[in-house]
């Protein structure tokens, strides 16, 4: 019998993706910003991980590989954009990007 | 009993790691944090009878991604007073309680689910690479051919948007 | 006469009533459309040829209803709808009395059709002047043949289009056309009138059709309370005078009565044959015809018929003073024909239609005479009109002296001319017949007429005078010739036709042919006023007055005070211009200026509506314009809502502001509200 209940588990995740989210809305910092939404993904990734044992089904497993990938892959271009943001208006803070506007 | 003494130090430590990285104000500290962060996560995920994926999280997300994120970091040369300075708007405000009320929000939820214990006894290499690998290359065959597009997509469009002139 | 029975006229004509109106109305759209086109010759003979079409029918039509079988005779055109259970028929009918007058319209018009070829040949808009004129002839026909009040009420309104188009013929000259507008704006006041009038008849005996009418209106008993219908509480007596005030009204306008003449001395400012035909012989005694046409309706009102002879004298009287002080040749026949009919709606105020018909014939016989002379005098004189500058014309123009001198003794009375037996019979009928409602009436209208023929010769002579005899006093290098024999020719016609219609009126034993000749007409007419004397001499206690005679013993002494009286003017008007006494006008004119210029002002009536009715008007259309339309519609409710709109967008726009992160918070709050209402 495992001790921790799956709860617990799903407690965390929730949490790290609280923290993340918070990340986000907070820090003014694009990067900074850009690690909170890292963050969120592996928080999904925990949920996903607690319901494959859980359930004691491969899929979950599945998923959370294929999450990984793609968080890379994203991770490559976002930081791309990060470099041409700074060549182009040579700040990093979010507040100051605003020119998608009226 | 092992798996609680494992498991709730090693979520203390992600939920730190995460904490650290979001007061931090220098991004390198950071992204230290969040490596840490990621152990912590790593070890769950051991405990959760995922080892591939602890192990590719070590590898791909703790030792590509975040050494990514500190090359970035550093290539952008960012000078003292660059670093942001924390500022308390009713944004900053809003956005904090949001998270604070989204997380209390699913805890509510999860207490009122009944308990349900983690099976023990799993399957014969569970979470091991074979069981992967026959997953990834059978029914989710799709979704591995496209990650791997994906992926040559992904390096083109860096490429090219971090280059000086197209 | 044995081949023309043998046709069985009656049934022939029956189709060929809608002829007498299609012919001229072809002829102006013919004109209009392609008159540039076809040239002046082509023009004058459609036109012409169209109301000469016309004539020959009406003639043929006289002689039927005269000598036929049928006194009446009806073209139902078509059914145009049924409202209410009244049915509305496009219908045409033919008696004596129609007849009479299409034969005046359609001759008298073909004649100034003829006179018109050579005056307008300068113009350079003939061909529109004559699709215009055969228009008016059309609507004409129309309200005279109608079978029903509405039919009457188109060509009304169809000869009041006409008049305005005409009017304002010239209508580049700016005074001219608006001119042409009052015309059209007055008459509009007295045909709201009418329209009241056919709307009190139909909510009262429920149709329109004259000879429907008439059968209802025989058996009246005008102190009958109404119990049902909106009229319900009123006598009947009252709501049929109700009617024949409303429709009084309607003739005020079109006739030139007071108080709606003021549009027909301007209306002067049209060609000279329009003012001949419309403004003198045809369109202006509608009013007249549409009174005696419903003579038998009247009847039974005699505080309309009071009204009528009443409104008829002072116009009669007040429209002769007027004249007195104008200097414009023209302005001066206006005023007569406003005085004229003035008499005319005497006649027929009083009971004595056929002297007012009479009148009504031998009026448009020498006023369109005396009409086209002056427009004989304005062509030879470059359309001078003020007679001041005339003098002497009778040497270089004998035969328009010659044909304006016979009209001229015509309009006086004097024997032995048409006028003289026409305006006679109405003063005749006007102390003669008598009237237990209202006493008083034979004798003012009578003194009233008296005074006012004695101001029309003395006017008439003064304007003869003044512009024949003499010596030449202005325009003295010009020399004046006269017309060719398009202009003198119905010159001629007219003045005969002046002299020779006193055969009509010559009181014969058993009374004048004229007077026996229509008597079918308005003999339910006569019959209702006995009818109504009867009651009211029964309400009133006084015993019923017989009935006066007709016969030359008995118009003698009114003949001899006529004549004297013509005579008077007569004389006063050449001592005055041609005699001894050529001084006493100017110092009469300087000893008294502000009598004079009252005179002259045509007693400031004119200023008068100006400051009444125009100012008001006006000053409100612009406020509504100003204030309504320009401030409150376009700027606050047009514009207005623009501008809010813009606002509105100005207001929504800063929730866009870039700022990505702040989207993401917003973001969250909701998903947070949403989580918390569906979850929790």
């Amino acid at each position: 019998m495992g001790s921790v209940p799956l709860s617990h588990y799903l407690a965390l995740g929730s949490a790290l993706f609280a923290v993340g989210f918070a990340a986000l809305l907070v820090r003014r910092n694009a990067l900074v910003v850009f690690m909170g939404v890292e963050l969120m993904l592996n928080a999904a990734n925990m949920t996903f991980l607690a319901f494959s044992r859980a359930h004691q089904t491969m899929s979950g497993q599945a998923a959370a590989f294929f999450v990984i990938a793609v968080a890379a892959a994203e991770a490559a271009v976002g930081l791309a954009i990060m470099i041409a943001l700074v060549r182009n208006r040579n700040t990093l803070n979010v507040d100051e990007v605003d020119t998608l506007k009226y | 009993m092992t798996e609680a003494i494992l498991f709730y130090p090693m979520a203390l430590v992600a939920i730190g790691g995460a904490l650290g990285m979001i007061v931090s104000r220098n991004p390198v500290h950071g992204a230290m944090f969040l490596v840490l962060s990621f152990f912590g996560i790593a070890s769950i995920y051991v405990l959760l009878a995922a080892e591939l994926i602890a192990a590719l999280q070590v590898i791909v997300y703790a030792g590509a991604i975040m050494v990514l994120f500190v090359f970035v970091i550093m290539l952008l040369n960012l000078h003292e007073d660059d670093l942001e300075r924390p500022r308390l708007t009713p944004g900053t405000i809003l956005g904090g309680a949001a998270a604070l009320a989204f997380w209390m929000i699913s805890f509510m939820i999860f207490a009122d689910l009944p308990d349900q214990t983690m099976p023990v006894e799993l399957s014969e290499g569970f979470g091991k690479v074979a069981s992967v690998g026959r997953l990834i290359f059978g029914p989710f065959i799709l979704p591995f051919e496209s990650t791997s597009i994906l992926l040559l997509v992904a390096m083109v469009g860096a490429i090219v948007v971090a280059k000086p002139r197209i | 006469m044995d081949w023309l029975s043998g046709m069985n006229p009656a049934e022939g004509l029956q189709g060929a009533l809608r002829w007498i109106v299609l012919f001229p109305l072809f002829g102006a759209a013919v004109n209009g459309l392609l008159g540039k086109r076809l040239g002046r010759a082509n023009v004058h003979l459609v036109a012409c040829g169209a109301v000469f079409a016309s004539f020959v029918i009406s003639a043929i039509a006289l002689y039927t209803v005269s000598f036929g079988d049928a006194s009446r005779i009806t073209d139902l055109w078509w059914r145009w709808f049924s409202i209410g259970g009244v049915p509305v028929e496009m219908s045409l009918t033919i008696d004596r009395l129609s007849a009479v007058m299409m034969c005046v319209v359609t001759g008298v018009g073909f004649l100034i059709h003829i006179f018109s070829t050579e005056y307008m040949s300068h113009d350079e808009g003939y061909w529109r002047y004559f699709a215009y004129l055969n228009l008016f002839v059309a609507a004409m026909s129309l309200l005279v043949l109608g079978s029903n009040l509405l039919v009457m009420f188109v060509g009304w309104e169809g000869v009041g289009l006409a008049s305005y188009l005409l009017i304002g013929f010239w209508y580049t000259d700016e005074e001219k056309a608006f001119a042409g507008r009052k015309a059209f704006v007055v008459n509009r006041v007295g045909d709201f009138g009418f329209l009241l009038g056919i709307f009190t008849l139909v909510g009262l005996f429920g149709t329109i059709d004259f000879e429907q009418l008439q059968a209802l209106a025989a058996s009246i008993t005008p102190d009958a309370v109404l119990d049902a219908g909106i009229f319900s509480g009123w006598t009947l007596g009252a709501v049929i005078t109700m009617a024949c005030l409303f429709l009084f009204l309607g003739a005020t306008g079109k006739s030139a009565q007071l108080p709606l003449y003021v549009w027909l001395p301007d209306a002067m400012a049209g060609p000279t044959p329009v003012s001949a035909l419309i403004h003198a012989a045809t369109m202006v005694t509608a009013g007249v015809y549409m009174v005696a046409r419903l003579s038998f309706l009247y009847a039974w009102s005699p505080t309309a018929m009071a009204t009528v002879a009443v409104v008829g004298a002072l116009t009669a009287i007040f429209a002769a003073l007027m004249a007195y002080a104008q200097n414009d040749i023209k302005k001066v026949l206006a005023y007569s024909t406003v005085s004229q009919l003035g008499f005319m709606f005497i006649g027929v105020g009083v009971g004595a239609w056929w002297a007012a018909i009479y009148h009504l014939v031998t009026h448009a016989f020498f006023k369109a005479c005396l009409f086209l002379g002056s427009g004989s005098v304005m062509h030879a004189m470059r359309d001078e009109t003020d007679i001041r500058l005339f003098g002497g014309l009778r040497k270089e123009m004998w035969h328009t002296w010659a044909t304006f001198g016979i009209s001229t003794i015509a309009i006086t009375g004097v024997l032995p001319l048409s006028g003289f037996f026409s305006k006679d019979a109405i003063l005749h009928g006007a102390h003669a017949n008598p009237n237990i409602f209202f006493p008083w009436v034979p004798t003012f209208t009578y003194l009233i007429g008296l005074v006012a023929a004695l101001s029309t010769s003395f006017y008439m002579w003064r304007m003869f005078h003044l512009t024949f005899h003499g010596e030449r006093r202005g325009m003295l290098e010009h020399r004046a010739h006269e017309g060719g024999n398009a202009m003198v020719g119905p010159l001629w016609i007219l003045a005969g036709l002046a002299v020779g219609s006193a055969v009509w009126g010559l009181p014969l034993s058993g009374g004048a042919r004229f007077e026996n000749f229509l008597e079918p007409v308005f003999r339910a007419a006569d019959e209702n006023i006995a009818r109504m004397t009867a009651l009211g001499a029964e309400k009133l206690g006084v015993p019923v007055p017989h009935e006066p005679a007709h016969d030359f013993a008995a118009m003698l002494p009114g003949y001899l005070i006529a004549l004297v009286v013509a005579l008077i003017g007569f004389g006063i008007a050449w001592y005055l211009y041609l005699g001894p006494g050529k001084q006493i006008p100017a110092k009469i004119a300087q000893g008294a200026p502000a009598v004079y210029r009252a005179f002259a002002n045509k007693f400031y009536v004119d200023e008068f509506y100006r400051a009444v009715v125009v100012v008001p008007l006006h000053t409100t259309a612009r406020f509504l314009w100003r204030v309504v339309d320009s401030f409150i519609i376009d700027k606050l409710f047009v514009n207005g809502s623009a501008v809010l709109t813009g606002w509105m967008a100005q207001l929504f726009r800063y929730f866009q502001d870039g700022n990505v992160q702040r989207y993401a918070v917003v973001m969250a709050v909701s998903a947070v509200v949403i989580l918390w209402v569906f979850l929790g």
